[in-house]
């Protein structure tokens, strides 16, 4: 009767255990952004020609809409050559933690 | 009444260089985007999480991301609904409009 109650508790403790997507944290986010500073971090900067236009601002833009923007150029919705290779190197975590970044006021670790 | 300003707008485009977007005019933008506020905010700010804030955000990329959802580059079917019967000066206009307003900014 133990053994199966100390089972059963194992058991749960296991099932609950299924890794749950963190909540972005800006600073872990701020320490990812070596690939997204060059572009989106330079005031007048602009995509490569054929198709000149300002590459979007993202400071205040709401999270969930920067991850959706990069799980949509990781599978193929969204379909710029230099974001479509960057969103496919970056993990969930990833994703959650720059939006998190750029959603926020934190703006890095002297801060 | 509004349609002096719009045959203004139309005629100065037609008579200039089509081959970059005409800057637009923000007054005109603001008359043009009340089904735009429902999703994206009065002030360019949205309240949903899953719209984006456009206020302040660069005229140009507007513009590219209006006329991608058009041509079905970009493809929503929530926004190429709504933007099926623009004009290109309404889509200059509102890129304009929502430029002008204050929110976005480069962040590095």
């Amino acid at each position: 009767m133990k053994t199966i109650t100390l089972t059963l508790c194992a058991s749960v403790l296991m099932a609950l255990s299924v890794p749950v997507q963190a909540a972005g944290d800006p600073k872990a986010g701020q320490l990812k952004t070596s690939m997204c500073a060059g572009c989106h971090g330079i005031p007048g900067w602009r995509t490569a020609y054929p198709s000149v236009y300002s590459v979007p601002k993202l400071g205040g833009q709401h999270a969930d809409y920067i991850v959706a923007a990069l799980k949509a150029y990781k599978n193929g919705e969204r379909n710029h050559p230099s974001m479509v290779g960057i969103a496919g190197s970056l993990s969930d975590q990833d994703m959650e933690d720059l939006a998190a970044y750029y959603a926020s006021s934190y703006s890095g670790p002297a801060n | 009444m509004k349609t002096i300003p719009f045959l203004f707008v139309a005629a100065s485009l037609a008579l200039a260089q089509p081959a970059h977007a005409s800057k637009g005019n923000a007054e005109a933008g603001k008359a043009k985007s009340t089904a735009c506020a429902a999703c994206h905010g009065e002030d360019g700010v949205s309240k949903i999480p899953s719209f984006p804030k456009l206020a302040g955000q660069h005229r140009d990329y507007l513009y590219h991301a209006l006329k991608d959802y058009q041509s079905g580059k970009r493809k929503n079917p929530i926004m190429s609904e709504q933007v099926k019967n623009l004009s290109d000066a309404d889509l200059a206009d509102l890129a304009a409009w929502f430029s002008s307003q204050k929110g976005l900014s480069v962040k590095y």
